[in-house]
């Protein structure tokens, strides 16, 4: 360790944010285009438009009779191609979700300027077996009640809104 | 069963597009930092070591030879060379095609044991060859900025 940090101390330049920033170095800036583009598949596919139409729909495994969701066309535990469609409801139960503080870039959330926190959250669907969720946002409720077990019906946004997107669903809110 | 199910119009592929953020900043180090500033007035550098008698272009802050540091030892190596192997481009970095192809070629420093990937200009592909000696062609002075494209590109000596 001692070594290690004699070597630094006597062939290292130490630089700050601001030297590289404001160009007194100098340095080379690139930023590649990473773009992509995902295969929705037959099973995600439909299960995008289905949200589309204001419903959620499942897939069922006739080897195991579970109803996944989301849908896909493989049953990962049987290894046998899944078997018909099933439509489940819009509402579920909360299994695990956080109070996050930081967006999904990682940029911290100004919560003391009254920033709600995001309650990111699995939602167990109601109709798909016990244990299968989506992962979605739960709105409309204060993020320190909420509570594993809790009753939530999904939010849509305006058919006219709707992309065939996951965010068709705005959010889950609690139900009584 | 759902293996045989099929798609009947390629309309009905959905996908989802996205773009991965990246960025990276990369700063040329002590030695770079040395030949750049060089470069910004029209000057090329290299390291000299005394013991292995090697010139390096671009100059190291230690010879890879002996391990002698080299950053003491710093020396003008002016700006001519010759060709040391060269090929000609027709697509860009990202796979287009390029409207004139251009001849990328490594350049040896005259005197010294390095040399430098760069363009060549004012020339034909087909008068290029190797050992053809060539000279840095500047930008003008107010446009040099610290990089290796403050050097448009090696022409011929005339």
């Amino acid at each position: 360790m001692e070594i290690t940090e004699k070597m630094v101390a006597s062939t290292a330049t130490k630089l700050s944010a601001e030297e590289i920033l404001e160009g007194k170095v100098l340095s080379v800036k690139w930023e590649p285009k990473l773009k992509y583009a995902w295969d929705n598949g037959p099973a995600i596919g439909r299960y995008l438009a289905e949200l589309k139409n204001g419903k959620i729909i499942a897939k069922k495994c006739d080897k195991c009779h579970r109803i996944m969701i989301p849908p896909r066309m493989f049953c990962e535990l049987c290894w046998v191609p899944t078997g018909e469609w099933v439509y489940v409801k819009d509402t579920g139960i909360v299994n695990t979700w956080i109070v996050g503080y930081v967006d999904w870039k990682a940029k911290r959330l100004d919560i003391k300027g009254g920033v709600r926190p995001i309650t990111p959250g699995i939602i167990e669907i109601d109709g798909a077996t016990k244990g299968m969720g989506i992962l979605h946002h739960l709105g409309e409720v204060d993020p320190w009640k909420i509570h594993r077990g809790m009753k939530v019906k999904a939010v849509w946004k305006p058919p006219e809104e709707r992309t065939g997107s996951i965010t068709d669903i705005k959010y889950f809110k609690p139900i009584k | 069963m759902a293996l045989i199910e099929r798609y009947q119009k390629t309309t009905d592929i959905g996908y989802w597009e996205g773009q991965i953020p990246m960025s990276y900043i990369y700063t040329v180090g002590r030695a770079g930092e040395k030949f750049f500033r060089e470069i910004i007035a029209g000057k090329l550098l290299g390291a000299k070591c005394d013991t292995c008698k090697i010139i390096y272009v671009p100059p190291r802050t230690y010879c890879e030879k002996c391990f002698a540091r080299l950053e003491d030892s710093y020396v003008e190596v002016g700006t001519k060379g010759t060709v040391h192997t060269f090929t000609q481009c027709y697509e860009t970095f990202d796979g287009m095609k390029k409207e004139t192809p251009s001849i990328v070629a490594v350049i040896r420093i005259d005197g010294t044991n390095g040399g430098l990937v760069h363009w060549l200009g004012e020339v034909d592909f087909e008068k290029v060859s190797i050992g053809m000696p060539v000279e840095a062609a500047f930008k003008p002075k107010k446009d040099r900025e610290g990089s290796i494209l403050d050097i448009k590109y090696f022409k011929p000596v005339k």
